[in-house]
């Protein structure tokens, strides 16, 4: 090996460079204090931009987005769906940023073509009557979770260490050097399995890259140097279905709600842009969820009875260099900006990357790695743009094998979307095969495969299967996810995971409590807490439960009740017996 | 719905028409997902997938297949022919998801996209489905046809080639229609321009049991209706069953003019098959942008339905006496959409003379076409079996009900004579039956 | 107007039919008019009283913890004895087919998620199962059903402490399937004993059999077989004895989340119920509109398909249910009652409409309408909305039924109150 390199942060960027790494020979290992994608990259709307959105305010990051939007659709294939997208002008909005949008896209090498009003709600039905004109640019959608999950995955063949749910505690400097960091594991090092108890690991390495995005400022301070990154929160309200199959962008300059991307199942509504304090702790308010569906829904009405299942809020890690003084945050460069602590703050041994965004999180990596590289004197190429990432090699067509899964259209059509080229691996040899998420169209197999890569934790199930993501929010399968982790794990371990899922669901699900959704809500709550007492069940009680003070059927007479043959033959046998352990009972014939 | 206040915004006011985009394509039944919330009830109400697992229940081939679906999936999975089209997960669900549409739907789609157009399946699908073409040819020669349809040797035939099963006889064509015995007899008695109705006798009761037909005319020129018989094709009904849109589609143009030109003339619809009542009020809304067919669907009425709502029919039938055998009712599922399930039974309560029983809430089975498919006809009869055995179980010693297939199928589990409410209510009104 | 009735009951779950049959009882001719199936189709079917009440509870005895409930929750506006009265008039309709009648004490029922909870009345087929019985048990479950886990599902009750040693395992069953077979397929194919698989059994003719023989082996001296609800649908009862005849042990079916068929099978109950008591019953067209005259409901409509068709009634009963059986809307800034646009109190801001924690106390599980003394809704102002409209079950505010499980108990309560006060006014 050529070095050891500690990558802090499980996001796009951080898994990126891992792999990056990895693949120059680096001896990697991957940091991430919760699961994969848990800071911002897992709070984003899925777009992959074709960079039209950029073309007229930010034309070199327009053109970094063409270029990797194009590489993605060829390594990242079973995470990317090319829905396209469109510009919509609707009347009233301004001519000449139209023109001035198109020539944008012009200049950057991004394909566009104008389409008329007619020809836009001929490809998207549920556009507004008054819609104008649009361009139509190849933006997309990907799938972050799944990527993030692929390029780990990636780095792990290429033997790297990936630790989720390992927080860094310190940075280690050393005679004025970065040599390591040290960590907390939640539940020692691994897969993360509930109850287990938790240990603290030094991690030395040679260099240490800090990509926590919006979290870069507090990694930087534990070793002693200032990171400034702005985080920007922005909203996300999820649709229960998808109203438009293309990325719907209205075009007009910068603006709140002007975004709806198609994303899987759903529809995803953004969003806003506002400068927060602290990364973790801000504001989440109704009216932000407002405003999605009031302004989108001047392009698309249906938006305005349509269900909306939960919302999110992301923070984008923007970063300025000190000294421009940018007030808006919607002005902040979108580029990315590597901060090499040796140059800028005498610390060998670290750089900081911030700024930038998902869709050129590639090209971010690769910038880095060949940063790294330049430290260790390395020469190694970057291959992260040619080679396929995990799941996206070429398998011929899918459609192909779909008949020997066993499987329903369009199940089999979502399931191997996401499988990928691990579809006939996941799907081919299990049988049965019940699907257990049914909003999603997610089978036993695929849930299996997922506790494999992630233990207990149900929410890392949850996002590399989408399982629970659907309309009922869990409500019909969140048992059955659980029960697919018995009897590798224990009944308590099992009711821990189960619990986790159960309430980071409800947390979201909380921004949509009207309507349908209101429903839905309660007839989940009636599920669990009226059915199945998961509320007050004497399984999580402290206190010892006197069974004997409740009614064990025969208390007082059944007179006049026909009790079933085997208890009156067991009554003419002269009474029930006591339970003995063995079960050595009159029962046993 | 529990939307219904939220302040719309100007861009909602001129509220998008998806029809005008989708006209002549299938709907986007997507937002239709919306309102599911997983419940079940269609599932557990659901006849077919409690006999057949290759049916994976309405909830699957409706709001979650739709939910799940993207624009350039075009492929239906097949299981979507298991579904019989009973229409009762219309009636179970608490959320009103358009399942039935979502179901019409998808098979139209899959008819037309998936379906071998010479396939020996597709053929006989077609020919059930536009029964009133058969009926209408053998109709010319009635007593022919009805040797020629149950001769043996024809039927194995038939089973063989075309995969209609043997085990049923087909129905009986009268020696004369309804429509010629409605022309012969010189057209409407009672002239009203107050009280006019607009009669869709369904192919049925025109070329099989035109005593339904007449009894209806007794009933209400009793009640001082003046009757128009508009011209009229199929209302669609085994078509919508059989994904066979586009025929279904021309049938409508005709029935939707003929009987908007009816109400114009200050008619209200009725009809005395339950089948072609839901047709005209829900389907044909649900799937087709014709002119007025939205006027057409909120005039319709099923016949006896019509007069509970406008007439003292409670007080007629205290009044009146019949002298008939004890019966057992059956509600035909298309009858329970609408609302209609337990009029016959209780408002036969009060009359003299006669015992109607309801035999509960099963499904008969035939659902039109699906128990005259030679594959589907034993999980036809599994799914009757409960409605035969309450019959039998029963004090009543014939049957009754609206829907002439699930007629066919009472006679053929029991062998009970069955009678249409009709034509208890023209005994019971004007002392005279059919015969 | 030409359908007109004493009393019209707009809403078909148990406090509907509760107070139709109560109604009809004191000789008022009753009409139902309910949108679709009931909501009981998905319910469990288990029939609870009251289990908690804020952080106490299981209550042994239900009745002796009523006094403590608020001064708004429904058990303390119609009173103890109106609640023995809705579950006596339960206990008439069900007859031997549930249990729990013998006793005011509470049962522990458990679970298909190996949970346990109390219960008022549970159907006949979950008696053998009880959790206070200290016979020693098996649970079966089957592959494929992914909503059952028999061993996990022991593994829970053990950790509840349960008074018996508990064990499970998962069987094929004995006919094959597709995975996405539904419940009804299950139970339809023991309930008429269809032909096993041979691969899966080949020595006998039958599923029942079949299964039997699959379970004995595991048995190992258990004295009692759980299954989930499936055992058998109309011949629930015949399946059960069939099986118990085979293990020589008793067998019973645990609680489950829907698909459940017990819930199915107290529907059918009551609808007969319905009929022998002569109730007119309309199903399936939503009440979207009402007339009324000097502050008393004359008629009521119900839309179908675009066309009102209008029910004349003396007196109404509103057993529209709460936010799972729509009886209850709400939009981003209000909660309302749709039909007869009643009164529903709410805090303002929609984000406290629920609690931060799923299982914390949720303000939108007691949302509903404010009734007098006479179960009549009361406007904003404590006026009653209308003279001769009552409330029942879980339109009715000021009860947690999920926390508390008392949501059946409040639905034969106070449906039967709403029925019998509005027919004595006949």
């Amino acid at each position: 090996m050529d070095g050891t390199v500690a990558v802090i942060g499980g996001g796009s960027t951080g898994t990126g460079i891992a792999r990056d790494l990895a693949m120059r020979g680096f001896d990697v290992t991957l940091v991430e204090k919760g699961n994969l994608t848990h800071g911002t990259t897992g709070r984003m709307h899925g777009l992959l931009h074709s960079g039209g959105r950029y073309a007229v305010s930010d034309r070199s990051s327009a053109r970094e987005c063409i270029e990797e939007n194009r590489v993605l659709r060829e390594i990242a294939t079973h995470c990317v769906e090319m829905t396209g997208g469109l510009f919509v002008q609707k009347e009233g909005d301004a001519d000449e940023y139209f023109e001035e949008k198109l020539e944008g896209c012009r200049e950057c090498d991004i394909p566009a073509e104008v389409v008329s009003g007619e020809e836009a709600r001929a490809i998207e039905p549920y556009l507004a009557k008054d819609v104008k004109r649009a361009i139509r640019v190849p933006d997309g959608a990907i799938d972050p979770f799944r990527l993030c999950v692929a390029n780990a995955a990636s780095a792990i063949e290429h033997g790297a260490r990936v630790e989720t749910h390992a927080k860094v505690t310190d940075v280690l400097v050393e005679d004025g050097a970065v040599v390591g960091i040290e960590v907390e594991h939640e539940s020692g090092p691994g897969k993360r399995v509930h109850r287990k108890p938790g240990t603290v690991e030094e991690i030395r390495a040679d260099y240490v890259v800090n990509a926590t995005g919006a979290w870069a400022g507090r990694v930087g301070a534990m070793a002693g140097v200032d990171v400034e990154v702005r985080p920007s929160k922005g909203v996300m309200v999820v649709m229960n279905t998808r109203q438009v199959d293309t990325v719907v962008n209205r075009c007009r300059p910068k603006g709140d709600a002007d975004i709806i991307v198609p994303h899987e199942t759903a529809a995803i509504l953004g969003t806003t842009d506002e400068e927060v304090e602290d990364p973790e702790d801000y504001p989440e308010e109704g009216w932000e969820v407002d405003l999605m569906i009031d302004t989108l829904s001047e392009l698309v009405p249906i938006l305005q009875e349509a269900r909306t299942i939960r919302s999110f809020w992301g923070v984008r890690p923007l970063y300025e260099p000190p000294g421009t003084g940018t007030t808006d945050p919607t002005d902040i460069t979108r580029d990315f900006f590597l901060l090499d602590h040796d140059e800028r703050d005498d610390l060998p041994g670290m750089t900081s990357i911030v700024g930038g965004k998902f869709t050129t999180y590639r090209l971010m990596a690769e910038k880095i790695s060949d940063h790294v590289c330049e430290q260790f004197g390395v020469e190694a190429e970057c291959r992260t743009a040619d080679e396929p990432l995990p799941g996206s090699e070429d398998i011929g067509n899918l459609d192909e094998y779909m008949d020997e899964f066993g499987l329903r259209s369009p199940i089999a059509k979502r399931s191997t979307k996401r499988l990928g080229s691990f579809s006939p691996q996941v799907l081919g040899g299990s049988d049965p095969n019940p699907v257990v998420c049914t909003c999603e169209a997610v089978t036993s197999a695929e849930i299996d495969k997922a506790i494999d890569e992630s233990g207990t934790d149900l929410n890392a199930v949850r996002l590399r299967t989408r399982a629970s993501m659907g309309n009922c929010q869990g409500a019909f399968c969140c048992q059955g996810m659980a029960s697919q982790l018995h009897p590798t794990y224990d009944e308590p371990t099992v009711r821990d995971a189960y619990d986790e899922l159960y309430q980071e669901r409800w947390k979201g699900e909380r921004h949509g409590l009207w309507g349908e959704q209101l429903s839905q809500a309660a007839l989940k709550y009636a599920l669990h807490a009226t059915t199945l007492n998961r509320d007050r069940d004497p399984a999580a009680r402290e206190s010892d439960l006197d069974f004997a003070a409740f009614d064990d059927g025969r208390t007082a007479t059944n007179a006049g009740t026909d009790v079933s043959r085997s208890e009156r033959e067991t009554a003419a046998d002269g009474g029930r017996r006591p339970t003995s352990p063995n079960g050595d009972s009159d029962g046993d014939s | 719905m529990s939307d219904a206040d939220t302040t719309p915004t100007d861009a909602s006011d001129e509220s998008f028409e998806p029809v005008d985009v989708f006209s002549g394509e299938p709907m986007d039944l997507r937002p239709g997902a919306d309102d599911c919330y997983k419940c079940t009830t269609c599932d557990t109400s659901c006849p077919v997938a409690e006999v057949d697992d290759d049916f994976p229940g309405p909830k699957f081939q409706g709001p979650e297949q739709w939910r799940l679906k993207r624009k350039g999936d075009d492929d239906i999975d097949p299981s979507i022919n298991a579904c019989s089209n009973c229409m009762r997960c219309d009636n179970a669900c608490p959320s009103s998801v358009p399942l039935s549409q979502m179901h019409n739907e998808a098979r139209g789609a899959f008819v037309e996209r998936q379906m071998e157009k010479l396939s020996t399946e597709y053929i006989r699908n077609r020919i059930l489905a536009n029964y009133h073409t058969s009926a209408w040819f053998a109709s010319k020669l009635p007593r022919v046809a009805n040797f020629a349809m149950n001769f043996g040797p024809a039927r194995w035939a038939m089973e063989k080639t075309l995969g209609v099963t043997a085990e049923r006889e087909f129905p009986a064509f009268a020696g004369q229609t309804f429509r010629e015995w409605w022309a012969e007899r010189g057209g409407a008695h009672v002239e009203n321009p107050d009280k006019r109705v607009a009669y869709f006798h369904g192919c049925y009761s025109n070329y099989n049991t035109p005593e339904v037909a007449k009894a209806l005319v007794h009933v209400y020129e009793h009640f001082g209706y003046e009757i128009l018989v508009p011209p009229q094709k199929c209302s669609g009904t085994p078509m919508f069953a059989n994904g066979m849109l586009t025929d279904a589609r021309r049938h409508a143009r005709t029935n939707v003019e003929e009987l908007a030109a009816a109400i114009d003339d200050g008619a209200d619809v009725i009809a005395s098959c339950t089948s072609c009542s839901m047709a005209l009020r829900q389907e044909y809304p649900e799937l087709f942008d014709i002119t007025d067919i939205e006027t057409v669907a909120q005039n319709t009425y099923e016949g006896l339905e019509y007069l509970r709502i406008n007439e003292d029919l409670r007080g007629a039938v205290e009044e009146g006496e019949v002298d008939m055998p004890d019966m057992a009712y059956h509600a035909p599922c298309h009858a329970r959409n609408q609302g209609l399930d337990r009029q016959a039974v209780e408002l036969f309560r009060d009359l003299d003379g006669v015992d109607v029983e309801d035999v509960g809430p099963s499904c008969s089975g035939i659902s039109g076409t699906y128990g005259w498919k030679e594959e589907k006809y034993d999980k036809s009869m599994e799914i009757g079996e409960e409605m035969f055995e309450h019959m039998e179980a029963g004090a009543g010693e014939e049957g009754m009900t609206e829907c002439p297939t699930c007629a066919m199928q009472m006679e053929h589990g029991t062998g009970y004579e069955i009678t249409h409410p009709l034509e208890v209510l023209r005994e019971a009104l004007t002392g005279t039956s059919a015969s | 107007m030409a359908i007109r009735e004493d009393v019209l009951v707009v809403g078909g779950g148990l406090a509907g039919m509760s107070a139709a049959l109560s109604a009809a009882e004191t000789g008022a001719t009753v009409r139902l008019l309910s949108h679709k199936k009931s909501t009981l189709r998905h319910a469990s079917g288990l029939v609870d009283c009251l289990g908690y009440s804020g952080d106490d509870g299981p209550f042994a005895d239900p009745y002796a913890a009523m006094d403590d409930l608020p001064d708004d929750h429904p058990y303390r506006i119609v009173g103890e004895s109106a609640v023995r009265e809705g579950f006596d008039r339960f206990d008439s309709v069900v007859g031997d087919s549930y249990r729990g009648g013998h006793t005011d004490v509470n049962a522990l029922i458990p679970t298909q998620a190996g949970t346990i909870k109390p219960t008022a009345r549970y159907p006949a087929s979950m008696a053998a199962g009880l959790a206070s019985d200290t016979r020693s048990t098996l649970l079966v479950g089957f592959e494929g059903l992914s909503d059952f886990d028999a061993p996990l599902a022991a593994d829970r009750l053990a950790a509840a402490g349960v008074p018996f040693d508990v064990r499970g395992v998962t069987l094929r069953f004995p006919k094959k399937f597709r995975a996405d077979a539904k419940l009804t397929r299950y139970a339809r194919a023991l309930d008429r004993d269809e032909e096993p698989d041979k691969d899966r059994a080949p020595r006998f003719d039958g599923v029942r059999r079949a299964l039997a023989e699959l379970v004995r082996p595991k048995l190992d001296g258990a004295e009692r077989v759980g299954f989930p609800s499936l055992i058998g649908d109309d011949r629930n009862d015949e399946v059960r004895d069939d099986l118990e005849e085979r293990l020589g042990v008793p067998a019973f079916e645990l609680a489950a989340s829907p698909p459940s068929l017990p819930g199915v099978r107290l529907e059918s109950r009551f609808l007969a119920a319905l009929d022998e008591a002569g109730v007119r019953r309309t199903t399936g067209n939503p009440v979207v509109d009402y007339e009324s005259a000097d502050g008393a409901i004359t008629t009521v409509y119900t839309d179908n398909n675009g066309q009102r068709v209008p029910y004349g009634a003396d007196q109404v009963v509103l057993a529209t249910g709460g936010l799972v059986g729509k009886g209850i809307g709400s939009s981003r800034e209000s909660v309302r009652e749709p039909v007869f646009d009643c009164h529903i109190p709410h805090p303002e801001d929609r984000y406290d409409w629920s609690a931060t924690d799923a299982f914390g106390d949720q303000p939108f599980a007691r949302f509903g309408v404010v009734p007098d003394d006479d179960l009549r809704p009361l406007d904003a102002a404590g006026e009653t909305e209308f003279s001769n409209l009552r409330a029942a079950g879980s339109v009715l505010g000021g009860a947690d039924f999920a926390a508390q499980k008392c949501g059946s108990g409040v639905s034969l309560a106070t449906g039967h109150v709403a029925g019998e006060r509005a027919g004595a006014l006949i």
